[in-house]
């Protein structure tokens, strides 16, 4: 409440989120609370829900119980609508691992797509949207080209053009980097540090320990289906209170290493 | 026995008034069948499982039958079928006028959305769930992500198929000569049988055939190109 008095708004609400991977408890029990404008990163190792966590917001994957809002939508996973699910996805967008951009789609038709079927707005509207967007992305010179002719740095900088453009409550990143050739990585982590620099509310899934700590407001270390820690970046990479978020930086060491 | 080189010309030009009503009984079942397809897959990967059964058996019987069978038993069995109807419902038509192009039609329909749920099924399989996923959280409906992300690729896909099945529907036309339509192939019976020169009308056929082959092919070539100029560079 007193947040709220100075200014801070409720983005997202995640209460017991549960899901089952048949046998398989892969969420168990989830509670998270973000705020317009946090930038969150998830960290954690493999295997630990991270990904299906960031899948459940958006219903790619459904929940086995538990309640997800965003802004004004709020879904009980116990009782959900086709329709709730559309509502709630239009609150969100994702930038994906594998970029996932429209193969049939030029780089400006893939960043306009939502826009046009989604938004419903006027194709010359669009067209200025994407333009400006590719733009912003540093990719001005490739509005006309297939993502099969872009290298992967540029495609996945097409994939955060396209997110961006639907002006979403939150954009949730996939391990955005983790595809990419190493020499690329740069480019895309350049153009996300450039978003988060505006203000936009994100959750970022990532390998990349430096990045996450440069740029996060929260850190949020996740093992086994449950959230271990989460905290500031110092309190998660400096003075980590439990162990398991020890031995997980503890092996993402020689990664630390290089100066920040 | 010699063959009679000049007639072969004679017959051809006897033969090319059948084009039209060939390709009538060509396209037409195209046409529909591939709406039929396109209905039949959508049944095939949705959750509703009887209807998925149904359509399942359809496809699998219609491809593991000749489509002649389609044909007779569409010839020889429908009539029945509409004169109980008709019967029954005491309706002013008369089932011996309805023309036999149609029951034709009707048949190879039925065997071209059979064929054709199986193209567009494997087309669909081409396109990644990662792109679906990807129009999903942009904020479509299945309709939108069928329609803008999916059929688009699933049928520039297809293309060599469908032209497959398109040349193979020109050649089963031939069969309708034995419910006495005069196609192609019944044309060449004809003015064979007038003249009793089997072979040189045959060879006519042939050549008539072979030359739309040729036509489709080069037509499919220029679309295949124009649809898949978004697949890689250097073709």
């Amino acid at each position: 409440m007193n947040k709220r008095a100075i200014g801070v708004k409720r983005m997202i609400e995640i209460t017991n989120l549960k899901k089952n991977f048949g046998p398989n408890e892969v969420l168990k029990g989830i509670n998270l609370k973000v705020n317009k404008g946090d930038i969150i990163s998830i960290i954690g190792p493999s295997g630990s829900g991270k990904t299906t966590l960031l899948r459940c917001l958006n219903y790619l994957e459904k929940p086995d119980e538990g309640i997800i809002t965003i802004g004004e939508v709020s879904i009980n996973a116990r009782k959900v609508h086709k329709k709730d699910i559309y509502t709630l996805r239009k609150k969100s967008a994702m930038v994906f691992q594998s970029y996932n951009l429209f193969q049939h789609k030029t780089a400006l038709q893939n960043v306009m797509e939502g826009l046009i079927v989604v938004q419903k707005k006027n194709i010359k509207e669009a067209q200025e949207i994407a333009t400006e967007l590719l733009r912003k992305v540093g990719l001005e010179h490739k509005t006309k080209a297939f993502p099969s002719h872009l290298s992967g740095g540029q495609q996945q900088r097409v994939g955060i053009a396209r997110a961006l453009a639907l002006n979403p409550e939150v954009i949730l990143f996939d391990e955005p980097t983790s595809a990419l050739d190493p020499e690329l990585v740069g480019e895309v982590l350049s153009v996300i540090a450039k978003i988060a620099k505006e203000g936009k509310t994100m959750i970022i899934v990532t390998h990349e320990l430096n990045f996450a700590r440069e740029i996060s407001d929260r850190i949020i270390f996740m093992d086994n289906g449950v959230i271990v820690e989460e905290g500031s970046p110092k309190e998660i990479f400096v003075e980590q209170k439990e162990e398991r978020t020890k031995q997980f930086l503890k092996r993402m060491v020689p990664e630390l290493d290089y100066s920040i | 026995m010699t063959i009679d080189f000049p007639f072969i010309w004679t017959a051809f030009k006897e033969i090319l008034k059948a084009i039209p009503l060939t390709l009538l009984l060509t396209i037409t079942p195209l046409a529909i069948g591939f709406l039929i397809g396109l209905l039949v897959t959508w049944i095939r990967i949705g959750k509703a499982r009887l209807i998925r059964l149904i359509a399942n058996f359809y496809v699998s019987f219609f491809r593991g039958t000749p489509a002649i069978m389609h044909i007779m038993i569409i010839y020889f069995g429908l009539p029945i079928l509409i004169n109980q109807l008709v019967h029954y419902f005491e309706l002013p038509i008369e089932t011996n006028k309805i023309p036999i192009s149609l029951f034709v039609i009707l048949a190879l329909s039925f065997t071209a959305g059979a064929y054709f749920s199986e193209i567009i099924r494997s087309g669909i399989a081409s396109v990644t769930t990662g792109q679906i996923e990807a129009a999903y959280t942009v904020g479509m409906n299945t309709y939108q992500v069928a329609k803008r992300i999916i059929l688009p690729q699933a049928l520039a896909q297809s293309i060599p198929n469908i032209t497959n099945i398109v040349v193979g529907f020109l050649h089963t036309t031939s069969i309708a000569f034995l419910v006495s339509q005069t196609e192609i192939t019944g044309a060449a019976n004809i003015v064979a049988s007038k003249n009793l020169k089997f072979l040189e009308a045959f060879i006519a056929a042939g050549i008539i055939y072979w030359l739309i082959t040729l036509m489709i092919e080069m037509i499919s070539h220029f679309i295949e190109k124009k649809a898949k100029s978004y697949i890689s560079s250097a073709l």
